[in-house]
């Protein structure tokens, strides 16, 4: 008896009951009963507490899913009703406001350029980048670029993951980039186009990643032979939503190292994912790969959730059911994708007094750079406008050089997707009247080749 | 009340009001309970700090309202996969994945199954109450069968299959420590619902693995039925086909542990093979005899020939010589025994377009190979190929050199067949003068640096491919 006294006894306050019951069921002492009172603040029939027969059994309050429903009141505490904001204080957590850890860049010795094959080439630049954590699904023609992953990681004690789909494989990113480390993923076209709800996700809750696509023979299984017909996914698809990503497009080997080092760089920079899109060609090809001067230990930024009390406020999210705050969102990814112009590259050969300026990208930029050479020789002014980032498209760095542009040639490996993005720029950028633009395509896992657009400019000039 | 829970919850709708210290729950709703057991067994294991909650796409989609830890809120189907990414990203965290029937156990089977095998300590509270309640009361993976629903309007039928039992099927995959399936209904069942879910975060905590608990929730909103009611029903119809209790309770040692992220360069270096070594340069000049700045050369065989090894030796020693050097493999129906073709290039300065579609010398490994590029080569260009296997090989061009080598008797008389290719090599090698014959030694050596032992034997192959070639060619 003396017992039953000295346990706690129920306090319930009415405005946080939603009359559910289960307090009512489990009381042996018939203390909590149900009403009939509807409470104007809520809407809800709170119970009744009549605790003159309350032996403090506890049962009631184990069984309230409220967090501040039925608990236990505390010797001192009175029957009377109290002030919410007396009774729990004002806000109690003690998470602490978190800061950035900087990342510290590493110089390296130099070495001798390595003979690698452009996939090989892109894992080196993510390894020097300062990614451990590589997530995939084996897809070809992307897998080598796991492969060696599944194999070097181990030794700087990082972490390969084999997921169970392309599905899986963007979510392991959505994971690991939430905690604020750099991570990256290969894959090929059907692959990429799986990933997709995942990359909107991150863009959403604002998260780095790197997705090396090297982009196959579509649609559909297709061939493993080179295309470049994921630019539009890249550039104008990246899952649902108001979504953009630096998508990056390297023509050799070494840029395949280059660019995947900057994309981790700019994936932190603007806390968003960062495409790297090469065509099978490239992703298998061997050539010569420097290394660059440094690599990157990096650092763990404020906004992560780490799993420790650092970070313990932290929330990853892209769900905003209240209108306004979506809107809000969404008018700062723009003011994002804005920022991101100022990353527009390109890289121009012999066009600064062409005529005929031939825009390419990937494997395909080489063919045209060599045809852009050969025209010369036969006296044709020919020269080669090459972007490096297709979104946001580099269009200031093409404007000065359309002076004397009689004909734009555009050489690509997919239905006119580069030639839409070029289009889109120049309308955006006001060139209501731009030189004639023609086209060398070619599909289904075939790249043009040098030959073609030499016969092509040829025809054009009216030298065939 | 737990710590683990905000003490004002602020953002549910601010917090403004009562929102400030409700949940957004329906009365009578299991969610509720599980989120006390969750936040009350995070308390008791002292891991608010390490805690990330996965919040899923359902009716908890909010848990971060109201849990004081890290959150993540993710894809319908993918908290396992987001939970591993988290867990790997910091082994120490304590990662929850919260979710319902239709994330778990519909749209997320594969990651679920896959995540438990994988075992990776994890905790996943799933909340199995039969039916879909964010959207609106839809059927489940775990409706019962009879059980209406808005998309089962005449119960759930052998067309819609039956309920999956999770917790079962879970329980019997090799990667889980701990598997068990409790209820809500009665004070014995909550006792035992909240020791579950504090022994699953324990199994985390102590890094013995994957741990799962099926929890049978009441959703009175979807079953159209009082809170009362929901509980009755969850005991007399859902029992029978959800048995509760322990699925699988192993003795897993501790075992998770993951080493501390590298970042030494000189480990990075020597892991991708870079050397500050310069290679020694054998050649006067570019070969221009071949091509006056870049020459393309194919290479043709079946799988097994290894022509992409040489090819890849090819642009290599053209690297090493200070000029570019390009390699595309490429394969037939994949590598499997089908023909195999690489493309290389060799240029002065930079090679322009890497493919080989009209190449310069043309080295084929069998008749296929032959019939399929031999025309392709350039008039005035070079074909090597092995005279064991391809008889009488005549060019429709006149100009073009022909070559044959036995590769595959001299291979075979050097009592392995896989130096094939090394023969092929020398062959090109004398045919060709693409560079000194120390070049492509000293690359091949570099090659073999961690096979030394076969050195001989590979130099004693180029030799015999480069002098059959000189003695083909006097022919
Ligand atoms: S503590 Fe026990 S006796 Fe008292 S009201 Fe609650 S259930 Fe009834
Ligand atoms: S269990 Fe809690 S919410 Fe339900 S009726 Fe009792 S006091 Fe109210
Ligand atoms: S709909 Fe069902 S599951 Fe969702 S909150 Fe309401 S009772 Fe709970």
């Amino acid at each position: 008896m003396s017992q039953a006294n000295t346990r706690p006894k129920p306090f319930l306050l009415p405005d946080y009951c939603k009359g559910c019951g289960r307090c009512v069921q489990v009381c042996v002492q018939g203390c909590i009963s149900f009403a009939k009172e509807i409470n104007p603040e809520t809407g809800m029939v709170p119970v009744l507490l009549d605790l003159a027969k309350c032996t403090g059994c506890g049962l009631c309050i184990e069984a309230c899913p409220e967090p501040y429903g039925l608990r236990a009141m505390e010797a001192g505490e009175s029957f009377e009703l109290q002030d919410p904001a007396t009774l729990f204080g004002p806000k109690r957590s003690t998470a602490p406001d978190p800061v950035d850890i900087p990342g510290r860049t590493i110089p390296l010795p130099a070495a001798e350029p390595l003979v690698i094959k452009g996939t090989y080439a892109s894992a080196l630049g993510a390894l020097l980048a300062g990614c451990r954590h590589v997530f995939g699904y084996p897809i070809t023609p992307s897998t080598e670029g796991a492969e060696l992953m599944a194999k070097l990681l181990p030794k700087m004690d990082g972490f390969y993951l084999q997921a169970v789909s392309e599905v899986a494989t963007v979510y392991h990113m959505y994971g690991c980039a939430g905690a604020g480390l750099p991570c990256m993923t290969f894959t090929s076209s059907p692959g990429f186009s799986l990933m997709l709800e995942g990359v909107s996700y991150m863009i959403g809750s604002q998260l780095p990643g790197v997705f090396v696509d090297i982009m196959r023979g579509g649609p559909g299984l297709g061939n493993i032979g080179p295309e470049q017909a994921d630019i539009k996914l890249a550039c104008r698809g990246l899952g649902h939503g108001n979504t953009h990503a630096i998508t990056l497009m390297p023509s050799t080997p070494q840029e395949m190292l280059d660019l995947s080092y900057l994309a981790f760089e700019l994936s932190f920079k603007y806390r968003s994912p960062v495409v790297v899109l090469a065509d099978g060609y490239l992703g298998q090809m061997t050539g010569r790969v420097q290394l660059p001067t440094a690599m990157i230990e990096p650092g763990l930024p404020a906004w992560a959730v780490y799993g420790d009390a650092a970070h313990r406020k932290n929330l990853h999210t892209s769900v905003f059911l209240d209108e306004p705050t979506l809107e809000a969102l969404n008018v700062k990814l723009n003011a994002k994708y804005e920022a991101m112009q100022a990353e527009a590259r390109a890289e121009s050969f012999q066009a600064a007094d062409a005529e005929v300026l031939l825009v390419a990208c990937n494997t395909p930029a080489r063919a045209s750079k060599g045809a852009a050479q050969k025209l010369r020789d036969q006296g044709i002014k020919a020269g080669l406008f090459r972007p490096i980032t297709m979104w946001p498209f580099p269009i200031e760095q093409l404007k000065p050089l359309l002076a004397n542009v009689k004909q734009i040639v555009v050489v690509e490996a997919s239905a006119g997707q580069i030639e839409d993005e070029l289009r889109l720029a120049l309308s955006h950028a006001g060139i209501t009247d731009p030189p004639p633009i023609t086209h060398i395509q070619r599909y289904g896992g075939v790249l043009p080749q040098e030959k073609d657009v030499v016969a092509h400019v040829q025809n054009l000039m009216g030298r065939a | 009340m737990s710590n683990a829970f905000y003490g004002t919850f602020e953002r549910h709708s601010d917090g403004k009001g009562l929102k400030g210290h409700s949940t957004h729950y329906c009365a009578g709703c299991g969610h509720g309970l599980a989120h006390k057991y969750l936040a009350e067994a995070i308390d008791e294991l002292g891991i608010q700090d390490d805690t990330v909650a996965v919040n899923p796409v359902g009716c908890a989609a909010f848990l971060y309202f109201y849990l004081d830890t890290g959150n993540t809120s993710t894809a319908h189907g993918r908290s396992p996969a987001t939970a591993v990414g988290h867990k790997v990203a910091n082994p120490n965290a304590m990662v929850i994945c919260y979710q319902g029937d239709g994330d778990l156990a519909a749209i997320g089977l594969a990651e679920t199954i896959s995540t438990a095998q994988l075992g990776i300590p994890i905790t996943v509270i799933f909340i199995n109450n039969a039916v879909y309640g964010m959207t609106g009361g839809q059927m489940a993976p775990t409706t019962l069968m009879g059980q209406t629903t808005t998309t089962s309007p005449d119960g759930r039928d052998r067309l819609t299959g039956s309920p999956i039992r999770m917790a079962e099927l879970i329980a019997q995959l090799d990667g889980p420590v701990y598997v068990e399936r409790v209820a809500l209904f009665s004070p014995a069942e909550r006792k035992k619902a909240k020791r579950a879910i504090k022994k699953a975060l324990l199994m985390q905590k102590e890094r013995r693995g994957y741990a799962f608990v099926e929890v049978l929730a009441e959703c009175p909103t979807h079953l159209k039925t009082t809170p009362e009611k929901a509980m009755t029903w969850v005991k007399e119809q859902m029992l029978p086909i959800f048995p509760l209790g322990v699925k699988k309770d192993a003795n897993f040692e501790p075992w998770f542990e993951m080493p501390k992220l590298g970042f030494d360069p000189t480990t990075l270096l020597k892991a991708i093979g870079a050397s500050s070594e310069k290679p020694a340069g054998f050649c006067k000049g570019f070969p221009t005899h071949l091509n006056p700045t870049d020459i393309s050369l194919k290479l043709a065989g079946s799988g097994g020939d290894g022509a992409q090894t040489i090819a890849m030796l090819i642009a290599k020693a053209a690297i090493n010589e200070g000029f570019d050097g390009t390699h595309i493999p490429a394969y037939g129906p994949e590598s499997r025994g089908g023909t195999s073709y690489a493309d290389v290039h060799v240029a002065l300065e930079e090679v322009h377009n890497p493919a080989s579609p009209h190449p310069d010398v043309f080295v084929a490994f069998n008749a296929p190979s032959l019939a399929k590029f031999g025309n392709t080569v350039r008039p005035g260009g070079i074909i090597i190929y092995d005279n064991a296997v391809a008889k009488d090989v005549k060019t429709t061009d006149p100009t073009v050199k022909v070559i044959g080598v036995p590769f595959t008797d001299i291979a075979a008389r050097l009592g392995k067949m896989v130096v094939k290719n090394i023969v092929a090599l020398g062959a090109l090698q004398a045919a060709t003068e693409l560079f000194p014959a120390e070049t492509l030694l000293a690359t091949l050596r570099d090659t073999l640096k961690d096979k030394a032992a076969l050195i001989p034997l590979n130099e004693k192959a180029f030799a015999e491919g480069a002098a059959a070639a000189r003695e083909a060619m006097k022919r």
